[in-house]
């Protein structure tokens, strides 16, 4: 996933917060997922906002280490490979 | 922290909500989970019945599983399952298929979330009549035929006891030719499933084969009904612990809430949602808050395979009088017991005649 990349989550995916993070459950193939509460700012940011830039906001605010950004978008680009967000165009 | 210990800590809605919408059947099969038949008087009103829906959507409880008795035999059932789905909490429900006609199978095809489960306790009427009841062979088979003729993939439920073990390849091969998916489950001695528990449950060499014919069966669902099982090596697939208060809960149809379908006894009955919001009794029943401090220690605590059983099933302890913080009866270590009775205590009586609009 590259930097300048704006996401949102899949309509068919339901996101409900949980005290990790949140759970999220897709209609479409029943699948439950979790997702870690360092996910959510991406995964919820409704493709308002490149990555990079949320990214490098929390590490501004001290909410993440410069060092996981990369495994950050890993992760993320895993959820996309999973159809549970997509790259906004 | 790992997704075990989230979940053995509850969550803020449940995963797995089941809903039993009545107790009214036209089965009376010998082995039901909620000793269903009668319809009980106080059962809710739709009215009722759609604000606890109300409250769920709001909790994005992600869909319910309806059961009962039989969910068909409730008038309002359709009309209740789509206010549901209009508020994003979907549907699977269970029915033991004779009361479905051609008009409901298109509905399934035709509705999004909704998604559906015939029982079938054998493979052919020999096996599954004595369990169900004369005839709830053939109408089941029939409800399944109309499902597949309308693309639908259903499922079938199937309860596997000792009768019906040695034909699970025939079943598996039969459902999965007509394009259902085949669900297995374990038979507990709940409701009048107590009855039966000795002469219908499997033998131990008997679940040995079924670990083993469920690992070589991946697609094969099974729930949380066989974790106990894992004991034995790789652990299966699905949920590998008992979600009972934590992640699962029963509403039955007057609107009791338990801790899971499997234990309808007052011991396990946390709140009613007439005298208390469905959310608060989650989160705040003293019951649900112990469950889920709960860890099995006893004499489960120094087996190895700890990780992979949690000691088995709570609702099975229970009811055979086991304790709780101990092992599972039918833990994968535990010796035989004495065999069953071959002949069933009870028998199911002939399908009554309901008629549904
Ligand atoms: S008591 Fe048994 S049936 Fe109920 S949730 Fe626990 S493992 Fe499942
Ligand atoms: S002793 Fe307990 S944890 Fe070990 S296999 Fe038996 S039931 Fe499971």
């Amino acid at each position: 996933m590259r930097p300048s990349d704006r996401i949102r989550l899949d309509p068919g995916i339901a996101l409900r917060p949980e005290r990790f993070g949140a759970l999220a459950y897709s209609y479409r193939d029943r699948q439950l997922l979790f997702i870690d509460r360092s996910l959510l700012p991406f995964v919820g940011s409704d493709g308002e906002r490149p990555v990079g830039e949320i990214a490098n906001e929390l590490v501004g605010r001290g909410l993440l280490e410069a060092e996981s950004v990369p495994r950050l978008m890993a992760v993320l680009e895993g959820l996309r490979r999973k159809g549970v967000v997509h790259v906004v165009v | 922290m790992s997704s075990y210990e989230q979940l053995r800590q509850g969550l803020s809605a449940p995963i797995c909500l089941t809903w039993e919408v009545t107790y009214a059947c036209n089965l009376a099969c010998v082995h039901c989970l909620s000793s269903s038949g009668r319809r009980a008087p106080d059962e809710l009103t739709t009215a009722e019945a759609r604000s606890l829906i109300d409250e769920w959507a709001a909790m994005q409880v992600f869909y319910i599983n309806v059961g009962g008795g039989e969910p068909l035999t409730r008038p309002d059932f359709f009309q209740l399952m789509e206010y549901a789905i209009e508020r994003r909490v979907g549907v699977k429900f269970s029915t033991n298929g004779t009361l479905l006609d051609r008009a409901a199978a298109r509905w399934v095809a035709s509705t999004d979330y909704v998604d559906v489960q015939v029982s079938l306790d054998g493979v052919s009427a020999k096996v599954n009549d004595p369990i169900r009841g004369r005839g709830s062979f053939q109408r089941a088979w029939r409800a399944m035929e109309l499902l597949a003729a309308e693309g639908v993939p259903f499922k079938v439920n199937h309860v596997v006891t000792r009768h019906s073990l040695a034909d699970l390849d025939r079943l598996y091969e039969r459902v999965t030719g007509m394009g259902g998916q085949l669900r297995v489950t374990r038979l507990r001695p709940s409701g009048r499933g107590r009855l039966v528990w000795a002469a219908l449950r499997l033998t131990q060499a008997q679940n040995r084969e079924l670990y083993h014919w469920l690992r070589a069966h991946p697609d094969v669902l099974t729930g949380d009904s066989f974790f106990h099982l894992s004991a034995l090596g790789t652990p299966l697939d699905g949920l590998n612990l008992c979600g009972a208060g934590r992640i699962v809960c029963c509403v039955d149809p007057r609107g009791d809430v338990y801790a899971c379908p499997f234990v309808l006894a007052p011991e396990f009955r946390a709140g009613n949602v007439r005298e208390q919001s469905f959310a608060s009794i989650w989160s705040r029943s003293p019951l649900f808050l112990r469950l889920r401090r709960t860890e099995v220690g006893g004499s489960c605590s120094g087996c190895e395979a700890y990780g992979r059983c949690h000691g088995g099933c709570m609702a099975v302890k229970h009811f055979t009088g086991a304790p709780l913080d101990g092992p599972d009866p039918e833990c994968v270590f535990a010796p035989d017991g004495r065999p069953g009775p071959e002949q069933l205590p009870i028998s199911p009586r002939p399908i009554r005649p309901v008629f549904v609009r």
